[in-house]
């Protein structure tokens, strides 16, 4: 056997015990989910609670800390592993939860159905027989709507390993492909990944064993890799959920990168807003260094890498790959001009690859199980899996992953539960402030609009890199595109007059269009203007206005609407609306006291709302909802 | 503050700076291990961000002087980064979430009626400068919103009625404090 295969059996050998007491608890197992959605659900309260509660009764159990499975809408999350039974994973565990909980799985009733989820089996469990055997009326969790169209390759391990330990990961097989990466040639581990036709997940949909050979072939040293781990994409959670469920995958495909581009050293940017991956990260740089599995003679291979966790401060443009090695050089990160690409003159002028995190997660797993395995799942063009995450107008909100090619209209309708009740399905917009919105007619066509990059484009979109957030009837494009070219101009780095100025002259446009003061020559205006756009230096600027494009193209009714009517059918463009008391009641004593403009007023007995004060908050509306009407703004007074 | 004029060379040896408040020298001592050169720009301003709430101008002429570039650079970097705050923050801050699960669901209503109770817009403090606004983007806690964050924790899904009880009792806890 190859050294790098030797010395990772024998590492593998010495994690198996750890991960053995996990897989077949001899007492009670609490997986508890600790995750930046968990988190903000309470999770970190449970967590509290069930220790305490667990030494109060003297509860011989143990507690692990994991990432979140994915189903964010029923955090906090909590897995209960009792010795002999299939796991049941609990949904809003909140801590005022947990002595009820517990009451039921330590007590005689082993279950609590009214906070189960349903039965979780991996793998492992399937084939020792439990299949077909729940707990008693519990439903098998992959069977429900949320995960029955999903397959879990890249989140295999979310919520199943501990999020901190390295030994549950390796005795699972991480490290193999790495392993096995170091017993080949770097050209050969090459092919593999190009055989295997995996693209980068960031958005651009480039090959990543293109990538890597333009590395492997560039000269001039050190070389650096860089992870991406930026995820700026408003309502993408991805790339957080994955480094917080499973850190090493990311650290075994940058190691693998390593060995196939001839890199040393290795940045991993994470965006502010996400100080639990840098932490999780961090650890887990620290534990594969503690293993020999990072610095120097990896496994023994010759080898060599270090990887570090930069934390970034704030930027979308930092995640455009230019604009975070300018970040890395410790100045402005603004994007810059093209060439030299990274692969020539990256990070301090050397050669450079820069990859997503989901992108360097697959690689592991095609080194490990092969490239045909790989492309087992997918679509004709597109292979693989990918992890979305589903927010917005959805009844479901959560990270999934699915094969490439799988409809979004199954994505939203059936794992999502589709639009809230009595709302219907408007559209969607994935991918960030670069990508545009999808009408649903498109979405509910045959197809279904599958989730690969061909559908979108054809439509003048962008997939982007994993967030889709759903709009139902309430939402209103001109407003949401009014958001996205707001949200481009305040990114904006501010190096091209076509990216700052370009977004600031739609908005106000936008603006105008929303208040009333529309024309009709806004329209050949809002044509004109994302051309000079696409002179822009980067694909910030460039691709700024595709939401505007789909406004124009696919969401003509509703602009017209706005232009001509001078209404907004949704409701939604706050200055084509006003507030009228359309009835007195018991109510309205009430809405005055909450107005935070002391707009509704009593006079001669009755109320009414002075239109010059109201700012059009909808708080009144809220509390008295019989008394108060949301009227178009131009349309005859009532 | 700032750098003596004497100086005419591009970087300012430490010593020459002026720190009339100790501000520097506490800044200083939390960098010891800070290498310029190495990506560590950013780890900086975090470790001053996190021990003084912002990173003070003053800070400016010895960040040039570590890591060996201009003042200008450096201020350049510091108003670069939305998370970097250049004055103290106030007392209590809510959060406003800016991100598009949250505006589709009424987001827009809880900024202005929150606007309006504190009477500062957002990234503002209130004229008494115990309370202030500011915008922060979505971290994928999207199953919340529409949500604030406050003292680190999250509160949502807010109605807007929830919002203005919620800026009601922070201005009656600052009144009192
Ligand atoms: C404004 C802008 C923001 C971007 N943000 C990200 C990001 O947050 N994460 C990411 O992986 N790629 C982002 N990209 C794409 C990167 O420039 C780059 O294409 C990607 O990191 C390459 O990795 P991949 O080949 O693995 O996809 C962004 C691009 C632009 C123009
Ligand atoms: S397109 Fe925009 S973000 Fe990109 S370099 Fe130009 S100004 Fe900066
Ligand atoms: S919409 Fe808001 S500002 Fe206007 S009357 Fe109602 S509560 Fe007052
Ligand atoms: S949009 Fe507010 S948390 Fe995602």
């Amino acid at each position: 056997m190859a050294a790098p295969l030797e010395a990772y059996r024998r590492l593998q050998e010495a994690a198996r015990p750890v991960w053995e007491a996990v897989a077949r608890p001899e007492r009670p197992l609490f997986r508890v989910a600790v995750a930046t959605c968990t988190r903000a659900a309470g999770a970190d309260e449970t967590l509290a609670a069930l220790r305490e509660e667990l030494s109060r009764r003297g509860a011989e159990a143990d507690v692990l800390i994991v990432g979140c499975p994915g189903l964010c809408f029923a955090d906090p999350v909590v897995d209960v592993h009792l010795p002999g039974l299939p796991r049941v994973l609990y949904g809003r565990v909140t801590a005022d939860q947990v002595p009820r909980l517990l009451d039921a799985v330590l007590g005689e009733a082993r279950v609590l159905p009214e906070l189960a989820l349903g039965v979780v089996l991996y793998e492992e469990e399937r084939m020792e027989g439990y299949r077909g055997t729940p707990v008693e009326g519990l439903p098998d969790l992959a069977q429900s709507d949320w995960m029955r169209l999903q397959v879990r390759r890249l989140m295999a391990n979310v919520g199943h390993v501990g999020a901190e330990e390295i030994d549950h990961y390796i005795a699972r097989g991480g490290y193999e492909g790495l392993a096995k990466a170091l017993s080949m040639t770097p050209e050969e581990v090459i092919k593999e990944v190009l055989d295997s036709g995996l693209w980068g997940r960031g958005g651009a949909a480039f090959p990543t064993g293109r990538k890597w050979d333009f590395l492997r072939q560039a000269r001039g040293s050190p070389k650096y890799l860089i992870c991406n781990a930026d995820e700026g994409d408003p309502g993408a959670f991805v790339n957080r959920s994955l480094m917080e469920g499973d850190p090493h995958l990311l650290i075994e495909g940058m190691l693998i990168a390593a060995w196939a581009t001839g890199a040393s050293y290795g940045y991993i940017y994470i965006r502010d807003e996400y100080p639990l991956p840098v932490e999780r990260m961090r650890k887990a740089v620290e534990q594969a260094r503690e293993r020999g599995l990072l610095g120097e003679n990896v496994l023994g291979s010759g080898l060599s890498c270090d990887l570090e966790v930069v934390r970034g401060a704030g930027s979308y443009v930092c995640g455009e790959e230019t604009g975070l090695i300018s970040s890395l050089e410790d100045v402005r990160g603004m994007p810059k001009i093209r060439p030299p690409y990274p692969a020539q003159a990256g990070v301090f002028a050397k050669p450079t690859n820069v990859n997503n995190v989901e992108s360097y997660a697959n690689v592991p797993l095609i080194l490990r199980h092969g490239a045909g395995w790989y492309a087992s799942v997918g679509s004709e063009r597109n292979k693989g899996t990918k992890m979305f995450s589903l927010s917005g107008q959805v009844q479901r909100v959560g990270v999934l992953e699915v094969p490439l090619g799988t409809p979004v209209r199954d994505v939203i309708m059936v794992a999502g539960g589709g639009p809230p009740e009595g709302r219907k399905l408007k559209g969607l917009q994935p991918g960030g402030p670069l990508s545009g919105v999808a009408p649903a007619s498109r979405i509910l066509a045959q197809d279904g609009l599958p989730l690969e990059p061909e559908p979108f484009r054809e439509i003048g979109m962008l997939m982007g890199a994993g967030g889709l957030v759903v709009l139902d009837d309430s939402s209103c494009v001109v407003d949401l595109a009014l958001y996205f070219e707001w949200f481009a101009e305040d990114e904006s780095c501010g190096r091209c007059t076509t990216c700052f100025g370009g977004t600031r002259r739609l908005q106000e446009m936008l603006r105008r269009i929303s208040e009333g003061g529309g024309r009709p020559e806004d329209v050949p205006l809002m044509r004109l203007l994302p051309d000079a756009m696409r002179n822009a230096n980067c694909a910030h600027g460039q691709a700024a206005p595709t939401i505007i494009l789909s406004l124009l193209d696919l969401f003509q009714d509703e602009l017209q609407e706005h232009l001509v009517r001078k209404r907004c059918p949704a409701k939604a463009c706050r200055g084509l609306v006003r507030y009228e008391v359309v009835a007195q009641d018991e109510a309205l004593p009430r809405a005055a006291d909450i107005c935070p403009t002391q707009a509704i007023v009593k006079e001669d007995g009755s109320y009414r709302i002075d239109q010059a004060r109201c700012i059009r908050c909808n708080a009144c509306k809220e509390v008295a909802p019989q008394a108060i009407a949301v009227l178009d703004r131009f349309a005859e007074q009532a | 503050m700032g750098l003596t004029s004497r100086h005419s060379s591009r970087f300012t040896p430490i010593d020459f700076i002026a720190d009339d408040t100790g501000l520097v020298a506490r800044v200083q001592a939390l960098l010891d291990d800070v290498e310029p050169d190495r990506a560590q720009m950013l780890e900086a301003l975090h470790r001053i961000q996190h021990e003084l709430g912002y990173v003070p101008k003053e800070a400016i002429p010895f960040l040039a002087a570590k890591f060996k570039t201009t003042p200008a650079m450096i201020y350049g970097v510091l108003t670069f980064y939305s998370e970097i705050r250049t004055e103290p923050p106030p007392r209590v801050e809510v959060q406003w979430c800016s991100g598009p699960a949250c505006l589709l669901k009424g987001s827009r209503n809880i900024r202005l009626a929150l606007e309006a109770e504190f009477g500062c817009g957002m990234n503002e403090s209130a004229p008494d400068g115990a309370l202030g606004l500011r915008l922060v983007q979505c971290d994928g806690t999207c199953h919340l919103a529409p949500l604030v964050r406050l003292n680190g924790r999250y509160i949502g899904p807010l109605t807007v009625t929830d919002a203005i009880q919620l800026a009601r009792r922070l201005k009656e806890e600052a009144r009192r404090a």
